[in-house]
């Protein structure tokens, strides 16, 4: 377990609330007096406000590939949006690596034109040089398996062709942080598993897969982590097995009407969650060795009276500039230091049983499960060498991401995957009989 | 799992570093965002030419319609003013004076709508993927643009060889500054127009109605130094319309083959850097709202 520790975080998500201001025609929520007469004028009903997310506190590493189940509504679709950037929480932060990409390359493509045309319309769309998006060209036609079909009008294709040639144009980005949303399960048999090769590939190259899908079959036999998410909360956070399994007993539950055993299992889960939380350690105050109150220039405002109360250092970062994707990868250290920083001396702790015990497996889930309703402690690292991730490239982790070794760790998964599936023949039988 | 404490009063509980992650689809800053926007240029210009060909590939004609629909428009045109109306208003060459007036006004007219509802028709790509939102109100006039080349194309031919002739003098070429000065306000206009309309969806409504005001205000139809005499202070406002800079520039260039007051051509330039930088500016400042529709 200690092994997701290690792992450094592409995706943290912290206290995400979205809410939606909506439409109702619902008589309850219908406005009074002159918002009533207006609202009449203008033809329209009362308004709502939804809650999507309700303090979403999220953490995926390299390497992951987790899967989100829960019902409709239960703000799935909204969290990937965010986590892609294409909307903005209305509280809390997203923090990411790499520019996540979600598959839905399917908006910049154009049903008239041919599946060669859109192949390079989407490559551009995604931000690669004309250069290369013709290099990528082979690789989509690869991988989406089209044939001649390539060169018809997109608009001709069947839905299942169609989601083929997305998922292989959205790779052939090379994302790093790949969001997908339903799809996948329109593809056959052979697509599938080039499919998951392909994922596999990525997942080996540091990658992180947040994979949405109702099925959760789907889940167990990708993912190595899933989450259940309940009414714009995560629910559930563990191993993908356990979870979707959970999952898919409290959806049958509810689809056969058995409402008090489906409510049973959700208090069951709830007071089941073990609390485990997480420090996210700002790097903000090394970056900027001034302070910032010394840094502001002078012309802006004088300077409060000593006696207010500072700002919660969470919204003052967010006012910071923020660094470009593109030069994430060069967060820099100061050149020098000019004094010597004090060594802060953390006594060494005793390791919890649950990391101490077990040697990982390459598919073990990591433990991690964030407690949205508690309050977590922010640490600010004072010194480099106190951070998690110093401490992981302590150990001789170097050669972790080359190529070789990459393809060797998508090889293995792919195998077992294969063998796990063979074995699943059986039992297959015996889930569905059960439904 | 229990919290324990260490000596410092803290909880130890696992820690992540947030070291080398950046907030994801927050607005960059101002050059940042502009790398990024031309490092999409191919997709801006490819994006257009898509939209523009898969319109017009149903057609039995194909692209042929981008000359067709200008050379029939100028056969209307001259059907009812020359033909059945005989009207010329007092204007050497009518007929050239109104086709000039139409297509300009038409190319700031369509990139004026198109801007307005870039947001809006763009959603599905606003929320498949990220890129930087500008490119949307820009790919618009490109688009325009694209369809505009044929039509002025069309529109210089038909003036050189139909009746009446025009000599043709060196200041044809001045044509050329003032298609692109008109064009970098028609990117300033879309993009101010694509926030406001994204704030205020009814604008669409509103856009055709004050088209229309800036369409007779242009003189497109007119010659609005005639029809303003009495009015001197509306024709002191008017001087400073750009669209009635363009128009002039051209119509001086191209039909008459005479020099053009250099204040025109100051007009015409500030307004279009002028809004260019207020509009692009503008548009940027909203660049994270436009998710939520």
């Amino acid at each position: 377990m200690a092994d997701s520790e290690i792992q450094e975080p592409n995706i943290i998500a912290e206290n995400v609330q979205v809410r939606y201001t909506v439409n109702t025609n619902d008589p309850g929520s219908r406005a009074t007096g002159v918002r009533r007469l207006t609202n009449k004028i203008v033809g329209r009903q009362g308004q709502t406000t939804v809650r999507a997310l309700r303090g979403v506190n999220f953490v995926a590493r390299e390497g992951e590939m987790v899967g989100i189940v829960g019902a409709n509504g239960s703000g799935k679709s909204t969290f990937l949006r965010n986590v892609a950037g294409v909307e903005q929480p209305d509280r809390g932060r997203i923090l990411v690596r790499y520019q996540p990409l979600l598959l839905g390359v399917s908006a910049a493509l154009q049903p008239a034109l041919s599946g060669s045309e859109n192949v390079r319309l989407g490559c551009l769309a995604m931000g690669l040089s004309p250069e290369e998006a013709a290099e990528a060209f082979d690789y989509v036609v690869e991988l989406s398996a089209l044939g001649s079909a390539i060169h018809r009008p997109m608009g001709t294709y069947s839905s299942g062709m169609g989601a083929r040639l997305r998922f292989a144009i959205a790779l052939a980005a090379r994302p790093k942080i790949l969001l997908i949303d339903e799809a996948l399960s329109t593809g056959d048999a052979t697509f599938a598993e080039r499919s998951e090769r392909a994922m596999d590939e990525l997942l080996a190259e540091a990658g992180t897969v947040l994979l949405v899908n109702h099925a959760a079959k789907v889940i167990q036999e990708l993912c190595t982590r899933a989450v259940w998410m309940h009414r714009g909360e995560i629910l559930m956070n563990g191993p993908a097995e356990a979870v979707a399994e959970k999952y898919r007993w409290w959806a049958w539950n509810v689809a056969k009407g058995k409402e008090d055993i489906a409510d049973k299992l959700l208090a069951d889960v709830v007071s089941n969650a073990v609390k485990e939380e997480i420090n996210i350690l700002e790097p903000e105050l090394i970056k900027n060795p001034i302070p910032r109150h010394a840094a502001r220039p002078s012309k802006t405002k004088a300077a409060p009276a000593r006696h207010v109360k500072r700002q919660d250092t969470v919204d003052e970062i967010e006012e910071t500039p923020t660094p470009m994707l593109a030069a994430a990868e060069e967060q820099v250290w100061p050149k020098s230091f000019d004094a010597e920083m004090p060594k802060a001396k953390f006594p060494a702790l005793p390791k919890p049983a649950s990391q101490a015990v077990s040697a990982p497996r390459i598919t073990d889930a990591p433990p991690l499960r964030l407690n949205p309703s508690k309050k977590r402690v922010v640490l600010r690292a004072a010194n480099p060498n106190d951070r998690a991730s110093s401490v992981a490239a302590a150990d001789d982790f170097t050669g972790r991401r080359l190529a070789s070794r990459a393809r060797k760790i998508a090889d293995e998964r792919y195998e077992e995957r294969q063998r796990l599936r063979q074995e699943d023949e059986a039992p297959a039988v015996h889930q569905d009989s059960r439904r | 799992m229990s919290e324990t404490k260490n000596p410092l009063g803290l909880s130890s509980i696992p820690s992540v570093s947030s070291e080398g992650l950046v907030p994801v689809g927050r607005r960059t800053s101002l050059s940042s965002y502009l790398a990024a926007l031309w490092n999409r240029r191919h997709f801006i210009i490819a994006e257009s030419r898509a939209k523009m060909s898969s319109s017009t590939r149903k057609n039995i004609l194909g692209y042929g319609w981008l000359f067709l629909n200008p050379l029939l428009s100028v056969l209307a045109f001259w059907f009812i003013f020359g033909y059945i109306l005989g009207t010329s208003r007092g204007i050497h060459n009518f007929l050239g004076f109104l086709v000039v007036g139409v297509f300009f006004f038409g190319y700031t007219g369509k990139c004026m709508t198109g801007g307005t509802g870039a947001i809006r028709s763009g959603a599905s790509m606003i929320k498949g993927f990220q890129f930087p939102r500008a490119a949307l109100p820009i790919s618009t006039v490109v688009r325009n643009f694209l369809d505009f080349m044929p039509t002025l194309l069309v529109m210089v031919i038909v003036l050189a060889i139909a009746p009446p002739l025009e000599e043709i003098t060196w200041r044809i070429v001045l044509v050329i500054p003032v298609v692109i000065l008109q064009t970098i306000f028609n990117v300033g206009l879309a993009c101010f127009l694509a926030r406001l309309g994204h704030k205020i969806p009814d604008l669409t409504n509103f856009m055709s109605i004050v088209s229309r005001f800036w369409l007779y205000g242009s003189g497109v139809f007119f010659s609005i130094e005639d029809r303003l005499d009495n009015h001197p202070a509306l024709l002191a406002a008017m001087q400073y319309n750009p669209m009635h800079a363009y128009l002039t520039l051209v119509r001086n260039s191209l039909l008459y083959g005479v020099d053009t007051d250099p204040k025109m051509w100051i007009v015409g330039t500030v307004w279009a850097f002028g809004l260019l930088i207020v509009g692009f500016l503008f548009f940027w400042r909203g660049e994270e709202n436009y998710g939520r529709l």
